[in-house]
């Protein structure tokens, strides 16, 4: 068995689609597990007591949500080719789920969880919506500051003015967001539409999310995409 | 009019944010079989949410084995959870299977799973919520035909209104011939009512209603099912037996789910049957006679199905795993080939004494968790009563070996209200954990940092159909209740941590364990009174049961602790699991007396009747390990 320092850090970038938008965050980890353990990459095992694969993922996409661009680091005990590791990750996993590039990374890059902090979303709404009206909703919370919320029977406080960096218009009917993650919280599309649906009195449209940009965010303000890294 | 058959997914996507775990209702699973053409299509049903039905291994042979069929297709159905039901029903969207989410309705042939007496309201639910006539005699023509099977059978009267036919026993290939009749009968156009009579002529098939209820002096309260005149239908059903395990595909399970299930593992069935002879049992009855699968039929299966599914845990599963005559090679085997992947091989249960704990430190390895012995009663008597073939030794040796192989944790299984139970056996059951506790401070040492510590888990006694206690009163509620304080008064120790069971649950259990047909209505009238998800702790509602026994006039106390003589008729006598009753008859005098049977897979025929009744034998690999 290879040392720890010998292992190779594969990083697998994937979507989440369709019917499997609706997986919660656990329930993506054991299915990629299995997915690993099925395509046959020589991964490599922990020695704590459940011995699991030695694998990471980038933060929670909320249940619900969609995605272009998750991410999870894999340990592999011997070095794969990159194309040869996606085909045989594709072939064992669910199109939902389906890996769109990989590439190996650094093994003294931070988590991924704390390295991958800022996000783009789109929400697609399902009818015309007032946009003019929904921009100013979020221009009243940015300015209180910081939104609470009920998340199950916990109460919740996020800073908007660190979480929300932007937003904008762009297909007709698609909202875009920038969010960033803090260590505080991170903030969650259908969580300010619903505060925005609070300041607007009255309910958006139906609307989908996807996360469409996941980026590390340097110290000046510039974004990293999660396989800009690679090692040689 | 049969609903159509179409796909309602888009009907049903918009709830899924409103609900929780929307992960049960996607299908998509990998491994599930997405061409679903037909023509012919059943609907197997598990009647409770999808994450404590998808592990069941019989609804995956059922699923594979139709599936196989050129010409038809299978779908799993499992019951929404509550919120997902009443949601379900606001908007009007009916039961669904999984695979294309059209309606249950839309099918030729709906099977359920009876799984367990708890149950029963869930069926109701289930075809409530599909739209099908919750009794067979509401059906028209070209309604779906309703089948069940499964382990609880054995006293089917209660819920039998609802089938159109029961399979009795194993399900592989006599849920595939009743699939293919209905198929061929439909598509010459016979009615409803030929098909039934053709249904009862095929082994191990009871059609309900070809028998009427007959009560008697000979019988209970509930009568007994006798054919009714000029229908053909035999006067005895005797059940379906494979006599070949190794004939079977030994890896029927190929869906891998998304969500954590309650068994969320591989599982290799390694053998069927258990001929232990506990008294109290239902299954070491009804599953006779034991037959294995071969080891290396069981290495390669559990090593593919790894492979093909990426598990991280198999488990031999069975009635009584360790006792497989080649347990001790096979996990051996499994062990050297899989622990370097991180996998985990586990059995279900262990056997009390030194050889289960051998075999407990041979899955287990470095690793130790809690170990699970089940004495199932304190003192030696009582244990003689239920045949439970094991001494005071045999615990006194598990615990010291398990002690001294690394083991901290232990759990021990009991029951109360055991025939002829008295005081003195409940006193003995916290006796037995102290023991237990003594030898792991001896072993280990005392104090908290030794972490030696006993739990012990104490059901209540339901007497079941078909098992030699089938004759025997449930104690009294009051009664189970001033047991479990006398027990609880009983322990002393810190280290020994007592739960039992809900006394009412089991009440309810032993009731429905015991009526005849005539206990539909009670089963009717709870639904009505919005039970569902009995099984479920935080949704079993006593009073609500109570409310429904009053408004049907049942005395549930009544029903529950009435004893049986030995010559009454039953109301399940017309279906047989192949033992006969003169053992059974024989096995309750020789518990009177503290008379034990052994196991006929270790020494010779106890004569229970099975094999010569049904024609099959025991089929044992190797040297079976007797203690």
């Amino acid at each position: 068995m290879p040392g720890r320092e010998q292992l190779h850090r594969l990083r697998v970038e994937y979507g989440k689609d369709g019917r499997l938008a609706y997986l919660g965050h656990l329930e993506v980890i054991n299915t990629m597990g299995r997915c690993i353990r099925r395509s046959g990459l020589p991964f490599s095992v922990g020695n704590g007591f459940a011995r699991r694969i030695r694998l990471q993922f980038s933060q929670a996409l909320p249940v619900g949500a969609s995605s272009r661009c998750e991410y999870y680091d894999l340990l592999l005990t011997e070095r794969v080719g990159e194309k040869d590791a996606l085909c045989r990750l594709g072939d064992a996993t669910p199109g939902g789920l389906a890996p769109l590039r990989c590439g190996y990374v650094p093994r003294e890059l931070p988590a991924l969880e704390a390295w991958l902090t800022r996000s783009a979303w789109e929400v697609s709404f399902s009818q015309g919506v007032d946009r003019a009206a929904l921009d100013d909703a979020l221009r009243q919370l940015l300015n209180r500051g910081s939104l609470e919320y009920l998340r199950g029977e916990k109460r919740k406080v996020v800073d908007l003015t660190q979480t929300l960096v932007g937003w904008g218009w762009g297909e007709p009917g698609v909202l875009t967001l920038q969010t960033r993650a803090t260590n505080q919280a991170s903030l969650r599309p259908a969580v300010l539409l619903s505060a925005a649906q609070g300041v607007l009195g009255r309910e958006v449209p139906s609307y989908s999310v996807c996360r469409v940009g996941l980026w590390h965010e340097g110290v000046d303000g510039s974004l990293v995409e999660g396989l800009g890294t690679r090692s040689e | 009019m049969r609903l159509p058959r179409q796909d309602w997914y888009p009907r049903l996507e918009p709830l899924l944010g409103r609900v929780e775990k929307p992960s049960r209702y996607l299908d998509h699973e990998w491994g599930a079989v997405e061409s679903q053409d037909g023509p012919f299509h059943a609907c197997m049903i598990y009647p409770d949410v999808y994450d404590v039905g998808q592990p069941n291994l019989g609804i995956a042979i059922l699923y594979q084995a139709i599936n196989r069929q050129e010409g038809m297709s299978c779908e799993r159905g499992f019951l929404p959870w509550v919120d997902m039901a009443d949601l379900m029903r606001e908007e009007g969207i009916p039961l669904l299977s999984l695979e294309t989410s059209s309606p249950v309705a839309s099918f030729d042939v709906v099977g359920f799973t009876l799984a367990h007496e708890m149950a029963c309201t869930n069926i109701v639910e289930a075809l409530d919520l599909a739209g099908i006539p919750l009794r067979a005699e509401e059906r028209s023509e070209d309604d779906p035909v309703v089948f069940a099977g499964g382990p609880s059978v054995w006293n089917s009267e209660p819920v039998s209104p609802m089938f159109d036919a029961i399979l009795l026993g194993d399900g592989e290939e006599g849920l595939v011939e009743m699939c293919s009749l209905v198929r061929d009968l439909r598509g010459r156009g016979a009615s409803r009512s030929e098909i039934l009579a053709a249904l009862a002529r095929l082994d191990g098939v009871y059609v309900p209603s070809l028998y009427q209820v007959e009560v008697g002096p000979t019988t209970t309260r509930w009568g007994k099912a006798v054919p009714k005149p000029g229908s053909g239908a035999p006067r005895v059903v005797r059940k379906r037996c494979i006599p070949d395990l190794s004939a079977t595909d030994p890896l029927p399970q190929k869906i891998v789910p998304y969500v954590g299930l309650v068994q969320d593992r591989l599982a290799v069935e390694v053998l069927r049957g258990c001929a232990r002879g506990c008294r109290f049992c239902q299954a070491g009855i009804t599953y006779r006679p034991v037959r294995e699968r071969p080891a290396e039929q069981v290495v390669r299966a559990a090593e593919e199905g790894l492979a093909r599914m990426g598990y991280d845990e198999v488990s031999l599963t069975s009635l009584s795993t360790t006792d497989h005559s080649q347990c001790a090679g096979m996990l051996h085997r499994l062990n050297a080939d899989l622990s370097l992947q991180g996998v985990r091989v586990s059995i279900p249960s262990q056997r009390l004494d030194s050889f289960g704990v051998q075999m407990a430190q041979e899955v287990g390895g470095s690793k130790k968790g809690g170990l699970t012995f089940a004495p199932e009663a304190g003192t030696q008597r009582l244990r003689d009563v239920i045949n439970k073939n094991v001494t005071e030794d045999d615990i006194e040796a598990a615990a010291r070996n398990a002690f001294e192989r690394g083991w901290r944790r232990m759990k021990l299984y009991f029951m109360i209200g055991l025939p002829t139970e008295t005081d003195e056996d409940i006193v003995a059951i916290p006796e037995v954990a102290q023991r237990v506790l003594d030898i792991g401070r001896e072993v280990v040492g005392r104090g908290r940092k030794s972490g030696v510590s006993v739990s012990i888990s104490v059901a209540v006694f339901v007497p079941k159909a078909h098992t030699p206690f089938q004759w025997a009163p449930q104690l009294e509620l009051s009664e189970v209740r001033r047991r479990q304080a006398l027990l609880l008064s009983s322990t002393h120790d810190r280290d020994i941590r007592v739960s039992y069971h809900d006394a009412e649950v089991s009440l309810v259990e032993a009731v429905l364990s015991k009526v005849g047909r005539g206990g539909f209505d009670l089963i009717l009238e709870a639904w009505r009174h919005g039970c569902r998800f009995d099984a479920w702790t935080d949704q079993f509602d006593f009073s609500r049961w109570e409310e429904a026994a009053r408004a049907v006039g049942i005395d549930m106390v009544d029903v529950a602790s009435a004893p049986l003589s030995l010559d009454v008729e039953l109301p399940w006598e017309h279906t047989s699991p192949g033992v006969s009753k003169g053992f059974l008859q024989r096995e309750w005098r020789r518990a009177a007396q503290g008379v034990t049977t052994p196991d006929c897979t270790m020494t010779s025929c106890t004569g229970c009747g099975v094999c010569p009744t049904l024609g099959v034998d025991n089929v044992i690999w190797g040297d079976r390990h007797a203690r």
